[in-house]
């Protein structure tokens, strides 16, 4: 401690004075808003103020530089007072903050969360950019009841993230309830020491004792546990249940306000937030570009998972800026074949998938890195909360997931993913890949670290054949015709195994003189409308689709949506129509009727269907 | 009434008929309206505090053996969190009944962070899933009702802005059976509208009147299973014209769930009105009309419909 400079007397006095205008501000712009969590604002303003002018080192004018200090409101409803900060700074007019949730304003009402995201970018700066930059992440006490957390804390110590410092701002009450632990500081202490973290208890109105705990050289991830009061400065609401969300009307703002104002102290230092250490080096992610073509043969077998891995690891190689992630997976999603070639570009997330996809976002802000991260389809169910912010605050990640389906086998339900497509169809930025072999898994792969939003790669278990030649011209939202007569009677569209499985039916049904048309989507997100439109018209629009994965929100509501406004198209649908069991992966999707067989007799099906129709 | 108090005074009724009935609820019990029934019934209210996935597996928990019907509820939105636990608990047959509040645009400022526009892809994707979306307090009440006596995990999707109450109490409900809630005999379009945008529908029914254009408006009631006879048979008398208005994001919600009941038929057009784009923090009414699933957006894909 004998290295700590004290801020003197009138940096403490302007820093207080910040804390008040953060306050007001704070009041302003939710009462003029008539929404908004003044008091959850209240509770951090020392903690702000003394962060953005004393502590961290950034530029206002240049939000974006990647050398500056990196800072993550994980208690989003305290927006305002970040808002306020920015206009503390002059970066934002102090009208603008009346803005606030309106809707032409750029002021949202919630910002980005998580503990995790600061994981990211701590581990970023520490072992990618090996940069001076540090990572702030303020955090709620309501919000330190979610598992994803400490699971994020566990993270943070595992590896040592000494550029990391949570403050957590205790001011007791939750939205309905007061939080478990209340003010009790200690046992929040004793839990941060338990996951590793050095935790220190400070009052958090004190400026003082905040200046001092920031300013420590730290050797692990730093817990600043910071004592405070919600609604502090409101004399009505301190302290007081009720109070979560609301603003104050405007009679009481004005009364709060002016008392507010009477205690600035003038004083004529003016702060500045330090300048940055330039030492994080310019990332350019333009042109992620394979090196070669791919090289598999045709007829050769390998499982799309396999094919992920060679494809990650190729695509790595001259790529510096390419990272993984996996969730203790890595040798069945084969991201191993990854960390095999590029140890220091893997990181591994342990079971612990929540955390994963958040450190995935932190790695990929300010883009600084392509991130892929990895584990078995069905798993990123437990991020999905993760996945729909990351859509919500623009980030580009990429996400594959293996073991799709009831191809899967004999491990079963739990680890099956059915309703995938589903879930990441309904994410705004999402790109959805599900390639079929490994020529296409390769170039997945590669259009995907050069896609914005939110990608994600799905990936089978068994050995399909390779069906591409390897200069085959991949793009989003563009299906490939796999099979095709002049005189084919109906329209197929599968996708990884029961797309080998509508190859295989054709064959069959070839020798029974009909003649179905196969089609690889290659993205179900976007779909290819114009291509499976086409091609159904020229079967009299007669569609089938076939896919591993349950009924609804997949392949065969994709393509309902795409032709819908047709005349004269019929879809029948083939999918996993209920909760599946154990068993061998041909026994069970000849179960589920979405193998050759199904394919075959759902044709002859539609075809008599249309003969006795006539 | 909004829908989300209504569920409170629903969940609060059941209590005092059934002793075995449970509720959860995350931080957020005075949004929900859970508290209506922890104040009944505080011995039978369980706050989880902000840990989704472990409510909704202590919810599962609690269910197990049937030694409670319980109801577990936070914004529709953060179900998101605990999507595997959900998932698991379809796997292994549970009959937990789970509310999400504030879906959709129409929860209007604390912005998209907290607005559901993917639960009813999601719950639809649930293989032993009711999927619940009344549209009024009687409804809700009768969702309610038939969630703790439905096997399977059932989900109920409430509303936070108020909106009339359409149905008369003795209105009876059942899963899967959709409502027609406007017609006429020249009704030119069937509208399908859910929890707010059944009432924008109804509201454009109105505009559309005075013009002299009937529609007929539908309520799904349960999204799944959905309804397709009234659907089609719906849709035949008005010449094969529907519309869908959901606060929901366009895929998996009740838009593609109405493409897919009609996927067979030939002869039907589908409109789907959905909210496209990440959303904003803006007025309620403002952003239902800025993501085109207003009264107004609704009469004029009715009237696109005349100009095909």
């Amino acid at each position: 401690m004998e290295d700590y400079h004290k801020p003197d007397q009138q940096t403490v006095q302007a820093l207080r004075n910040i804390a008040t205008r953060l306050r007001i501000n704070s009041i302003k712009a939710t009462t003029a808003a008539g929404s908004g969590h003044p008091t959850s604002c209240c509770s951090v303003s020392e903690i702000m103020s003394v962060l953005f002018f004393h502590t961290m080192k950034y530029r206002p004018e240049d939000p974006r530089n990647p050398n500056s200090d990196r800072f993550i409101l994980s208690k989003g409803h305290a927006a305002p007072v970040l808002y306020a900060v920015w206009a503390e700074t002059g970066y934002l007019k102090e009208n603008e903050l009346l803005n606030l949730r309106k809707v032409d304003s750029i002021l949202e009402g919630h910002p980005v969360p998580g503990l995790g995201a600061a994981c990211g970018m701590a581990y970023t700066g520490k072992y990618f950019d090996k940069a001076s930059y540090q990572v702030f992440c303020l955090l709620g006490d309501g919000e330190m009841s979610e598992g994803s957390v400490w699971e994020a804390m566990a993270f943070a110590s595992y590896y040592q993230l000494d550029n990391l410092v949570a403050i957590l701002d205790i001011n007791r009450l939750g939205q309905s309830d007061p939080a478990p632990l209340q003010h009790h500081v200690e046992k929040y202490q004793r839990r941060c020491e338990a996951f590793g973290w050095q935790a220190i208890i400070v009052d958090g109105h004190s400026v003082e004792e905040l200046c001092k705990v920031l300013s420590q050289p730290r050797h692990q991830p730093l817990a600043i546990i910071a004592k405070t009061i919600k609604g502090k400065g409101i004399p009505a609401a301190e302290d007081k249940m009720g109070w979560h969300g609301k603003p104050l009307p405007k009679d009481m703002a004005d009364s709060v306000i002016k008392e507010m104002q009477s205690r600035i102290v003038s004083c004529n230092k003016r702060l500045y937030p330090s300048p940055p250490v330039e030492d994080a080096s310019p990332v350019s992610l333009r042109n992620i570009r394979m090196p070669s073509a791919p090289s598999y043969k045709t007829g050769e077998k390998i499982a799309t998972r396999k094919a992920y891995g060679m494809a990650l690891a190729k695509l790595g190689r001259y790529n510096d800026h390419v990272v993984a992630l996996d969730g203790d997976t890595k040798n069945s999603t084969f991201a191993e074949l990854f960390k095999n070639e590029h140890p220091n570009r893997f990181v591994e997330c342990y079971i612990a998938e929540q955390n994963m996809v958040s450190v995935a976002i932190g790695c990929a802000v300010r883009d600084r890195n392509v991130v892929f991260a990895s584990t078995f389809a069905t798993f990123f169910s437990r991020a999905y909360d993760q996945i729909r912010m990351a859509a919500i605050s623009e980030t580009n990640i990429n996400l594959c997931g293996s073991h799709c389906g009831v191809s899967i086998g004999e491990d079963g339900p739990s680890q099956m993913g059915l309703e995938d497509l589903a879930l990441f169809r309904a994410i705004p930025t999402a790109t959805v890949f599900y390639p079929s072999d490994g020529v296409s898994t390769e170039k997945a792969v590669e259009l995907a670290a050069n896609t914005k939003g939110l990608c994600f790669i799905r990936t089978s278990r068994p050995e399909n054949n390779i069906i591409y030649s390897c200069n085959e011209d991949f793009h989003v939202g563009q299906a490939k015709v796999v099979y095709k007569t002049n005189d084919d009677q109906v329209t197929v569209i599968g996708a990884g195994v029961t797309l080998h499985e509508a190859l295989a039916a054709a064959e069959q049904l070839k020798k029974e003189r009909i003649n179905i048309r196969v089609i690889d989507p290659f993205t179900i997100k976007p779909l290819d409308s114009k291509t499976i439109i086409d091609n159904a018209r020229a079967t009299r629009g007669r569609i089938i689709t076939v896919e591993d994965h349950y009924h609804e929100g997949g392949i065969g509501e994709a393509v309902c949506a795409a032709v819908v406004n047709e005349t004269g198209f019929t879809v029948q649908r083939l999918a996993v129509s209920q909760v599946p069991r154990s068993g061998k992966p041909a026994e069970l999707l000849r179960i589920f009727g979405i193998d050759r067989d199904g394919i075959t007799q759902a044709v002859r099906k539609m075809l008599s269907g249309a003969a006795n129709a006539k | 009434m909004a829908t989300r108090r209504a569920y409170g005074v629903a969940l609060a009724k059941l209590g005092e008929a059934s002793k075995r009935v449970v509720a959860l609820d995350g931080d957020t019990k005075n949004s929900t309206f859970s508290e209506t029934f922890k104040k009944a019934f505080p011995d039978r209210y369980i706050e989880c505090f902000i840990a989704e996935q472990n409510m909704v597996g202590v919810a599962i928990g609690c269910a197990t053996r049937d030694r409670t019907v319980a109801f577990a509820s936070t914004f529709a939105a953060f179900f998101s969190r605990g999507y595997d636990q959900i998932r698991m608990g379809a796997i292994s047959q549970s009959n937990v009944n789970l509310v999400g509040s504030h879906c959709g645009v129409s929860i209007g400022e604390d912005g998209p962070s907290q607005m559901a526009l993917e639960d009813l892809a999601i719950f639809r994707a649930i293989p032993t899933c009711t999927v619940f979306y009344p549209s009024d307090a009687v409804s809700t009440e009768r969702a309610v009702e038939l969630s703790a006596n439905t096997k399977g995990i059932c989900f109920i999707r409430t509303s936070r802005p108020d909106n009339a109450v359409i149905y008369s109490p003795d209105e009876k409900f059942e899963v899967g059976i959709a409502k027609v809630v406007r017609q006429s005999d020249s009704d030119c379009v069937t509208v399908i509208g859910a929890g707010v945008t059944l009432h924008e529908a109804l509201a454009a029914a109105d505009m559309l009147a005075s013009e002299g254009k009937n529609i007929r408006v539908i309520d799904p009631f349960t999204i799944k299973p959905l309804d397709a006879a009234t659907i089609m048979a719906s849709a035949r008398a008005t010449k094969g014209q529907i519309i869908t208005v959901e606060d929901h994001y366009k895929e998996g919600g009740l838009g593609e769930a109405v493409l897919s009941a009609v996927g067979g038929e030939p002869g039907i057009v589908v409109t789907r009105l959905a909210v496209s784009g990440v959303p904003r923090s803006g007025k309620s009414t403002e952003l239902l009309d800025m993501f085109g699933i207003s009264a107004k957006h609704i009469a004029n894909a009715v009237r696109q419909t005349f100009a095909n």
